[in-house]
């Protein structure tokens, strides 16, 4: 990570209710291109609630996303992903009726920018290929997880959100994520990483954010997380200790 | 696109030929204009509910829109026959227009929503009240165009730039964008995809297309009663047809159209009770057991069916 | 206006009578039953049944429509609902599905009580009327006038029926909160598929609530011709609309919310009549198109949310 680039995306004092609780309660942190930023903390502590405001899904109630230098909240998604931000989600969804290469093909007509890879890179870089023709309803469920990866990378994103992508995966699968999420950083993009395998999180990211109850509560390397006291209230004090 | 061009030589053009020929071989027209007139509908219910997954229990409404668009054109400013099919086309989709909202809902949500809609517009044109603009429920008589030869070759025309436009659906990103509208629009979104424009469009050409065949068949049978052209089975069978072939392919409804109401006039109209039972004994024979269609029994083998 | 607004109160209650087994039923399996309608029309000639071929009071209808539409309700859940769940895409399917029942039962009535007997009906129904109120009141025959309600004479029917949709919506009540099996229908109504993994046998609970939905909404038909004059196989599709509306007026999945969608309707529905009767026809389709615009978060989230 380097300090001196200018952020990519900037979140500020963010807040989203959903009635009257409050998912994200004055969330703010930034990222840079190519950095490999991390956000973890208990369910419901808001990391999925981040991700849906920054990527379009659900309008801000309060604070401001700024992403490339233009506020970006309540920007409707497929403005944001011409813009460059895409997602993939924590149970993706994939257009079940279509062909793999289909659902591909969607992405890059209506997100596709220019240096979009091709549908036949984002096949064989993701394991798709032999599946290429066969409905996406036939995938399994790390399949299905990968074709939503190729989705979003079709729009050639500049910002990144993965929403617990390494869930499921076998650790094989998992240590080659871990080198293909690394190999876009490289490229300058920017990735915001949602996840509760702790191991993977301290393969790949340089930096974590902590929430609890929608709020920062800790900001570094996870290295340093894990011996932060009120980081190990959090954990140990709600059901999912990792 | 080499698939398209394809589909347009081997399915487009025999269809339009063979409809455009049989009225000097064969002398039932009524049959025929009606085949004709079912075979858009069930393209225009193709188009909503095949590609973009909104089931339109009220499509009907365009259709009598389209009609009654057309009548008053005549009635009152005695426009030409084929302008007033476009005025009837653009009446449906100013109602079109109107119920996009109406696409904010889902599933049942829609189909219902929409079939009221259909019976308000029907209740709205049939009121007593506005006798001096629709002739109410009195019905309209429009014998000044009649003219059943021109009216039948104009549906054989809006016939076939539907399917071309159904052609282009399954041979363009666009026709694919729609479906993965349908199949998930979170996901479509974040592909890129305006999936409220992309919907909104679907709409207003499966309305246009209503619009315009009830604009034909208003001009076809110059007389006609609000309960006709706003008939629930305009709705019903262009549903069933279309399902029954298999949605969201170019022949399905096609396939769907020839059989079933092929089927439907060898029996007869007399005792339209019988038919009502056999049709509603299909549907849910249909949807039991054969929910994707004809076109699925040759999918399932890995035929591949445009 | 005092006339209207009792006339509404009594149409309301009866009308919570005529949607609440359509809320039960979607509450339970998120099915839209397009075919609610045709069961209160054939509710409707069960009364007509009752009157023409026994010659008794009609409200011995009532416990007869429910016995039998239980009954045909739990038989047609076991033999139409396993199979649809294991589709594809079951919401729209079942859309279809109970549209082409719907076509069938009302295909079927047609052919059996034909198209003469629709004209007889209004007639028969003068009869009917007359007979309940010799039965009611003792025999005055000549003297069994409109009942009176702050001063004004209401059919005895529209009160009778409304007393009946009371009642009705009690035992619904004493059903979802004093029964075993009406906890677990609450049960299954808030988080079907948590309902699943604790074990509960989802389809038994299913295949009664379906059952007393369609029960219900033969007892309201069983009033239907009083209500609205008279009744044809046709009426099924007009009903369902009508239902539907109700429903959503007061809230999908919770049936006794249906009771207060009910009153407001039937107030709607008499204001409209008394002041703007040419108009009256739309009301329902109208309601209903604006509600669901207007409330869709009611309606349990099922809108796709994209911003």
């Amino acid at each position: 990570m380097s300090p001196e680039k200018t952020p990519i995306l900037k979140v500020s004092k963010l807040v989203k209710r959903f009635g009257g609780f409050h998912a994200l309660d004055g969330l703010s942190f930034h990222v840079v291109p190519g950095e490999i930023l991390g956000l973890v903390g208990p369910n419901g502590s808001g990391k999925t609630t981040a991700i849906n405001v920054i990527s379009g899904l659900y309008a801000p109630d309060g604070g401001e996303v700024v992403f490339d230098g233009a506020s970006s909240g309540g920007v409707a998604s497929h403005k944001l992903v011409h813009r460059g931000i895409n997602r993939t989600f924590q149970v993706p969804k994939p257009f079940l009726s279509l062909t793999v290469r289909e659902n591909i093909q969607v992405a890059l007509a209506y997100g596709g920018a220019a240096g979009a890879p091709s549908i036949a890179e984002l096949l064989e870089e993701y394991r798709l290929k032999e599946v290429a023709d066969r409905p996406a309803a036939d995938l399994n469920s790390a399949q299905q997880k990968m074709l939503d990866l190729t989705r979003a990378l079709a729009t050639r994103p500049r910002l990144l959100l993965l929403d617990e992508l390494a869930a499921g995966l076998n650790p094989a699968e998992l240590d080659w994520i871990a080198g293909r999420i690394k190999a876009l950083a490289a490229t300058g993009m920017a990735i915001i990483v949602v996840e509760h395998l702790m191991g993977f999180i301290e393969q790949i990211t340089d930096r974590v954010i902590v929430l609890n109850a929608g709020k920062e509560i800790f900001e570094g390397t996870l290295a340093t997380a894990v011996r932060e006291p009120q980081v190990i209230e959090v954990f140990l004090g709600g059901e999912h200790a990792h | 696109m080499l698939n398209a061009s394809k589909h347009l030589l081997f399915i487009l053009a025999p269809l339009v030929v063979v409809f455009a020929l049989l009225p000097g071989v064969y002398q039932n027209h009524l049959l025929l204009f009606n085949f004709v007139i079912f075979l858009i509908l069930a393209q225009g219910v193709n188009i909503i509910y095949g590609f973009t997954g909104y089931l339109p229990f009220g499509y009907v409404g365009f259709f009598g829109a389209g009609a009654y668009g057309f009548a008053i054109m005549v009635m009152h400013l005695q426009t030409p026959a084929p302008l007033a099919v476009l005025v009837g086309g653009l009446v449906a989709i100013a109602l079109g227009l109107l119920l996009t909202p109406l696409l904010r809902l889902s599933g049942a949500y829609f189909a219902i929503a929409n079939l009221a809609a259909s019976l308000a517009v029907l209740h709205f044109v049939a009121n007593p009240a506005l006798e001096g603009i629709t002739k109410g429920p009195y019905g309209v008589s429009l014998t000044g165009t009649f003219n059943p030869t021109h009216a039948y070759y104009a549906a054989v025309v809006v016939m076939a730039l539907t399917v071309g436009a159904v052609i282009y659906l399954k041979n363009s990103p666009f026709g694919l964008a729609l479906q993965a509208v349908r199949e998930d629009a979170v996901s479509a979104s974040m592909a890129g995809v305006n999936i409220i424009k992309m919907r909104v469009i679907a709409w207003l050409a499966s309305a246009l297309v209503a619009g315009l065949a009830g604009g034909i068949y208003a001009w076809y049978v110059s007389v006609f009663y609000p309960d006709n052209v706003f008939s629930g089975e305009f709705s019903i069978f262009a549903i069933v047809f279309a399902l029954f072939g298999g949605v969201a392919t170019i022949t399905g409804p096609i396939v769907g159209v020839l059989i079933l109401y092929g089927i439907y006039n060898l029996i007869g109209f007399t005792t339209p009770q019988y038919f009502q039972l056999i049709y509603g004994l299909l549907i849910m024979g249909l949807v039991l057991f054969l929910p994707a269609g004809l076109v699925s029994l040759a999918t399932r083998r890995g035929w591949h069916v445009p | 206006m005092t006339y209207a607004l009792v006339a509404g109160v009594l149409f309301g209650l009866y009308f919570s009578l005529v949607g609440i087994g359509l809320n039960l039923v979607f509450g339970v399996m998120r099915i839209v039953n397009l075919a609610h309608g045709d069961i209160l029309m054939l509710g409707a000639f069960i009364a007509l049944g009752v009157v023409g071929i026994a010659g008794i009071d009609p409200l011995f209808a009532v416990p007869l429509a429910f016995v039998v539409f239980v009954l045909a309700g739990v038989l047609l859940y076991w033999v139409l609902v396993p199979r649809l769940q294991g589709s594809a895409n079951p919401e729209m399917l079942s859309i279809i599905l109970f549209f082409g029942l719907s076509q069938v039962i009302e295909a079927v009535t047609t052919i059996f009580a034909g198209t003469s007997e629709r004209s007889i009906q209004s007639r028969l129904l003068g009869t009917v009327f007359t007979t309940i109120k010799v039965k009611w009141f003792g025999g005055k025959a000549a003297g069994a006038g409109p009942i009176q309600i702050f001063g004004q004479g209401f059919p005895a029917p529209w009160v009778i029926a409304a007393i009946t949709s009371l009642i009705a919506i009690g035992l619904v009540y004493l059903y979802l909160y004093h029964t075993r099996l009406g906890t677990l229908t609450r049960a299954v109504m808030s988080r079907r598929d948590e309902a699943l993994a604790t074990g509960i046998d989802v389809d038994r609970v299913s295949a009664a609530a379906f059952g007393i939905g369609l029960g219900i909404a033969a007892v309201a038909g069983v009033f239907a011709p009083f209500m609205f004059g008279s009744v044809t196989p046709a009426f099924g599709a007009d009903a369902t609309v009508t239902s539907f509306a109700i429903v959503v007026l007061g809230s999908l999945g919770n049936p006794l919310g249906t009771a207060l969608g009910g009153v407001v309707y039937g107030l709607c529905y008499m204001l409209v009549q008394t002041y703007l009767s040419s108009w009256a026809d739309l009301l329902p389709y109208v309601l209903l198109i604006v509600i669901l615009l207007l409330r869709p978060s009611g309606l349990l989230g099922r809108r796709v949310r994209v911003a």
